[in-house]
Parts: C-alpha cells; structure tokens; sequence
C-alpha cells in the first residue's frame, strides 16, 4: 500500500472505522484508488460498501450518530490533503468528490436549473457564462442534443436514464477529481445501463472512479481494481486481470453476491 | 366469523364516509337554503353606494362591509407575524434542533397549540393592562393586539406543518444538496423548501383560515358591533365571525337574522376561495421555478 499517491485524485484510506450510534459498520478499512481508473467495490447488501462511499466525501456526517476514524488522503494537484484533518471545507470537498446516486435524484427544478444552481451557488459562476457551462456539462454525458429544446421542462419529465445522466453531468459540471457512484445502473433498464456504463469507461480517462456493483458482469466490464468487501472489512483487491481468472471469480461468487 | 366481522367493518368504514359527507352537504345545504338570498350589494353595504362606502366616506350601518374589511386586516396582519415565524421555527426544529432541546422546544409549540383561544384572548386582555400600567399608558383593545393575538394562536400551526414537511422529505432529497457542495442553508433553500411547497402553503391556508374564524380572542382584544371600518391599527375594529354571532345572539328583526346567514355563507365561500388561491398561487410558483 505504499504505492506513491501519483495524480490527482488519488486516494488512500488508512485505518478507516465507521460507526453510527455505536454500530460499527466499517472496521479498519486499508485501501488505496489509484487515479484514472475505476475501482468497483462488491460485496453483499449490508457489507458497507454505501458507507464506505460516502466516507470518501464525509456524506456519513449527514446521517445522526455517525462517528469516523482513520485517515482518508487525497492528491491533489501539488499536495496531499487528509479530508479529515486538513480543514477542506466540506463543500470543497463534496465538490472535488462527486457522488451519483442509485435512485437518479434531479433537484425538483427545471433541468437547465439542475445545473445552472450548483454552477452558481458552489463555483459562484457568472450568470451569463451559465449557459455554456450547462452545454458542456450535458455533452459531456451525451444528454445535450436530447434536451437542448426543452432545458425549461422539469427535470423529472425525463426518463431515468436519462434524469441519472443529468445527475451525472451536474457532478461533472463541478469539475471534480473523483466521481462516487453508488450502483448507479440498478434502477435502470439495459439500454439507459449502457450508455451509463460506456460513459463511464470514457470518463476514467480524466477522473478516479469508485463505483459500487451489485454486478458481476458489469464489473467485469468495467472495473480494472476490484475491492471485495465483507462484513466492514476489506475481503480482497485485486487488479482485473486477477479477477478474470475462473478460480477467484467463483470464490467471490460465493463472498459477494 | 371473522368474515363477518370483516364485512361489518367495511359497512362501518362506508358509514362513518356517507355519514360525514351527509353533515357537510346538510350544513352547506342549510347555510345555502337561509343564506344565499340575502348575497348581494345591500347585504355588504345596506343603502349605502357601493363606492361611498368602500372608500369609507359613508358608514356602514345595515351592512357587513366592515366586518369583511376588519376581517381581511386582522388575517392579513396574523399572517404576517405568524407565517415567517412559523416557517423560521419549523425550518429550525426540523434541521438545526436536536436531543433535548428540540424536545422542549416541541412540547412548548404543543403546548401552545393546545391552548384555547380564550385563553389567547384573556392573554391579549392581560397584556394591555400590564402595559397601561407601565410603558404604555394609552395601550387599549385594538387591531393591532387582536391580531398579534391571533399569530400567536395559529403560529403551532404554521411550526407544525413545515416541521412535519421537511422531516418527511425522502433521504434521497435531504442528502442531494450536500453531495453537490451545497451549504446547509442552501440546501434548505433551494432543494428542501421548494420540495415542500405543497405542505408549506397548506399551512398557510390552515393558519389563516384559523385565523379568519376565530372570535374568543377578538372578543377580549378589540372587536366592536359597530366599530366601523378601522382607521388605524390601533383602533377597534369588526370581524365576520363576531358579526355572525352578535347577529345570530341579539337579531331585531328577521332581517337581521337573514344577514346572519348571509354573513356565515359568505365566510364559507370565503374560505373555500382561500383554498383555491392557494392551488393557484402553488401552481405558479412551481411554474416559476423552472
């Protein structure tokens, strides 16, 4: 684990314990997320991978009773930042750290608003450069062409696969380090899933990507470190090539799904 | 058996349905059937011209002209102190409060809501005494006092409703703000209020329709028989709902009892506009929102 943290938005956890109201839920978590790559966590329901997630951008703390131990390293352009420790301001942070949910979660606005209210009230954009920051961002996740005509329509007019790419470039449109992505497919249908997915695949090459799966085939497809986790702890890492062999792949099989 | 009971349940529940529908429709029935006669221009403003008697250059006598407009300051200025209060207390309860402060602070907006609004008037009573004989002399039953009284009374209302919207929000509203950088309060102004509009504005509704019914605390802080339209805030004033039972208690003549009548059913109709103000209102503010 003492790999040099070499891009930015890299990531290593070290003694990572996480608690709510006295459960422990994560127990002592080691694990490193090398940058422009996606790292898929598996593992049952219950194992921690949601917590594990949202220890990433300290999204635990908006939950009552939740207690957080360790370390969690970030790179940044020059520097190493603990987000724990280093006093990042929390919207700093959640801006660098962006998160897509399971269940797409548009804000109950139009879906030029979705974009143009983040745009404005976290990077404090100027109004008139908003429109072009909203064309971007939703080419960037293919929806631009889509919804050029109707961007005052709400934004839960949308289908779902359509409302998760909006989430998805309301994260990018913040500019981030790494992307969150918690199941972000399961509430969706094959087509939406792949076009998600293929998204994904292009994105690595600009962000650290930590997505949890629920799976098999989509982690396959995707992930190139794999991190099994079980009950709270890390069960194994290991790179793709070492998931495609037949033996392992049957004992995960067994520990995860 | 238990298929008979199952059977005699559901008969109930019908029941107990068609039985509340039946009242509505009698109670209506009845207003409508006694009152809706006398609607018209004399009911509001006896013989005097409409125009003489809006602009307050003629007093209304055989009118219930301004016990509307008494009605309308008195809402409007309960509403005034009681809904930001109100959103300001339960936006705090909801989001900021918590442990056992929150519980205290919960069991004061009961307990206020349980007070009788009696006892809001005999407060309202107290209070201008306790002034006249300190800082404030000339203090004396007016517009002002019943209408703070009033914001007091249905303030747990307004608490209560936006308490109870925002804590219901689905976690995967509540934690979209934050997951994009947005600050507590920007959370809360931009994600969790406008989510909640629909509740939001039903306790306004509910507030001031409470607020437009209630007599007990006008009674003891400042409503009149025959006040007139109110000059100012600190004069006495008349209201619906006191004209409605000074009328029905002490009518003269068959006339008077009819304008009773009228005045109920044009509360009513009153508050049934209210709701559909509302509707309207919610309906363009989620338009505008786009």
């Amino acid at each position: 684990m003492n790999q040099p943290l070499s891009y930015g938005g890299a990531i290593r956890i070290d003694g990572l314990r996480v608690s709510f109201s006295g459960k422990l839920i994560l127990k002592d978590v080691n694990l490193a997320f090398p940058a422009r790559t996606i790292s898929v966590v598996i593992g049952r329901s219950g194992s921690g991978k949601t917590t594990l997630l949202r220890a990433l951008n300290r999204l635990n703390e908006c939950f009552p009773g939740c207690e957080t131990s360790g370390t969690v390293k970030m790179q940044m352009r020059d520097t190493v930042v603990d987000v724990y420790r280093d006093g990042l301001p929390l919207a700093e942070l959640r801006r660098r750290v962006g998160m897509v949910f399971q269940v797409p979660n548009v804000l109950p606005v139009s879906i030029g608003r979705n974009l143009a209210l983040p745009l404005r009230l976290v990077l404090g954009i100027d109004k008139r450069e908003i429109p072009d920051r909203i064309e971007e961002a939703l080419k960037s996740v293919h929806l631009w062409s889509e919804v050029r005509d109707r961007l005052k329509d709400r934004a839960t007019t949308l289908s779902g696969g359509q409302q998760q790419r909006l989430c998805l470039a309301r994260v990018l449109a913040l500019q981030p380090d790494v992307l969150l992505l918690d199941e972000p497919t399961a509430s969706l249908d094959f087509r939406s899933a792949m076009k998600i997915e293929e998204l994904l695949l292009h994105l690595k090459e600009k962000y650290t990507v930590i997505a949890v799966s629920h799976s098999l085939s989509q982690t396959r497809r995707l992930a190139d470190v794999v991190v099994v986790l079980s009950e709270g702890r890390i069960l194994k890492r290991m790179s793709s090539s070492e998931f495609s062999e037949h033996q392992a792949v049957e004992a995960l099989l067994e520990a995860a799904f | 058996m238990e298929r008979l009971l199952e059977r005699l349940f559901v008969a109930a529940a019908w029941l107990s349905a068609l039985f509340t529908l039946a009242v509505v429709a009698i109670f209506i029935g009845f207003l409508l059937f006694r009152g809706f006669g006398t609607l018209g221009a004399s009911l509001f403003f006896g013989n005097v011209p409409i125009m003489e008697a809006v602009t307050g250059r003629l007093p209304v006598w055989h009118g219930i002209w301004p016990a509307v407009a008494g009605t309308f300051f008195l809402v409007v200025l309960s509403a005034a102190m009681a809904v930001p209060l109100g959103l300001a207390s339960g936006i705090y309860l909801a989001e900021y409060a918590n442990g056992r402060w929150k519980s205290a602070l919960s069991f004061a907006v009961d307990l206020l809501a349980g007070t009788p609004s009696i006892i809001m008037g005999l407060f309202g009573f107290a209070l201008i005494l306790f002034l006249r004989k300190t800082i404030l002399p000339e203090a004396n039953v007016c517009l002002l006092m019943a209408g703070l009284c009033l914001a007091l009374l249905v303030l747990p209302y307004m608490v209560r409703t936006t308490q109870v919207a925002l804590e219901g929000l689905p976690e995967s509203t509540r934690i979209v703000g934050p997951s994009i950088g947005f600050t507590r309060w920007q959370n809360i102004q931009h994600v969790l209020l406008p989510a909640s509009t629909k509740a939001l504005l039903s306790g306004v509704i509910l507030s001031v329709g409470r607020a437009a019914e209630d007599t007990a605390v006008i009674l003891l802080t400042g409503v009149v028989a025959n006040a007139g339209l109110p000059a100012s805030l600190t004069d006495k004033f008349e209201a619906l709902p006191f004209t409605i039972y000074y009328l029905a208690a002490e009518y003269r003549t068959p006339e008077e009892l009819d304008r009773g009548f009228g005045s109920a059913l044009f509360l009513l109709l009153l508050t049934a506009s209210l709701f559909v103000a509302a509707r309207v209102l919610q309906r363009a503010f989620e338009r505008d929102r786009r």
